[in-house]
């Protein structure tokens, strides 16, 4: 029993060391695509660009009622919806709480989804880190 | 493929007055990202805008908008002791904080500024 607790007390110290950050980046299309991952106690930040510029900002999260996950723009203008719909899309697949800042001029559907993809290939390679 | 990185970020763990504290600060072209947290998440968030009009001394004055959590007074109050410094020092940029305190005593917020200080990045 004893040993039991102190066993959790660990796990919970282990999590408590927590903020795991990451880069990468990739060539998508023509252009060098740089990513800065900042993995937190059942979250993920994440900013894409390619210039070091941080102009938007959208959350989202599993919803217990609702299939798609919800989301929101927090910063930048609330109507481009690329950093809420990337963050939708990574919210769905690992169940996180999900902090996206995508700050590229292209946000053509099959751009993004090259992006994803990108993404979702590192997530796969260092699943530490995310 | 770990490319280098294209943003300077500092990361710091300590003990702040007895609580394990994470500081992250994280340099943008246009803004400096400060996550300072005792709970491990980013928790609040909050968009610290010095104002180009500035006050009769001719410091810019600080606009702090809540972008996500609790909009109660003492937040915007621990937002601005805690990074204004960082806004001056990086030239009037503004500072997106993410904040999640268990102390947020005036001792506590001092203290925690001199972590976020030992994290320089702009």
């Amino acid at each position: 029993m004893e040993e039991g607790k102190e066993g959790k007390e660990e796990a919970v110290a282990m999590v408590e060391s927590g903020i795991v950050l990451h880069d990468f980046s990739g060539r998508l299309g023509e252009q060098r695509v740089h990513f800065h991952a900042m993995r937190l106690r059942d979250s993920l930040f994440l900013w894409v660009g390619a210039a070091p510029a941080l102009a938007s900002l959208a959350v989202a999260m599993c919803s217990p009622r609702d299939g798609v996950p919800v989301s929101t723009s927090l910063l930048g203008d609330p109507s481009d919806t690329a950093s809420a719909c990337l963050a939708q899309r990574l919210a769905r697949k690992t169940k996180k709480q999900i902090f996206v800042s995508y700050n590229l001029q292209n946000t053509d559907s099959n751009f993004t989804l090259l992006i994803e993809n990108r993404i979702k290939e590192e997530m796969t390679a260092f699943p530490e880190k995310f | 493929m770990a490319a280098n990185p294209i943003v300077t970020s500092k990361q710091r763990e300590e003990v702040v007055h007895g609580v394990p504290t994470e500081v992250v600060c994280t340099a943008f072209s246009n803004s400096i990202l400060v996550v300072v947290t005792q709970y491990g998440k980013l928790g609040t968030l909050i968009y610290v805008d010095p104002n180009t009009i500035g006050d009769n001394i001719g410091r810019p004055s600080l606009t702090t908008k809540v972008l996500l959590g609790k909009d109660e007074p003492l937040v915007h109050v621990c937002a601005k002791n805690l990074v204004a410094f960082v806004s001056q020092e990086a030239g009037n940029k503004p500072v997106l904080l993410a904040m999640a305190l268990k102390d947020k005593t005036m001792e506590g917020i001092q203290a925690l500024r001199e972590v976020i200080r030992s994290c320089q990045v702009w």
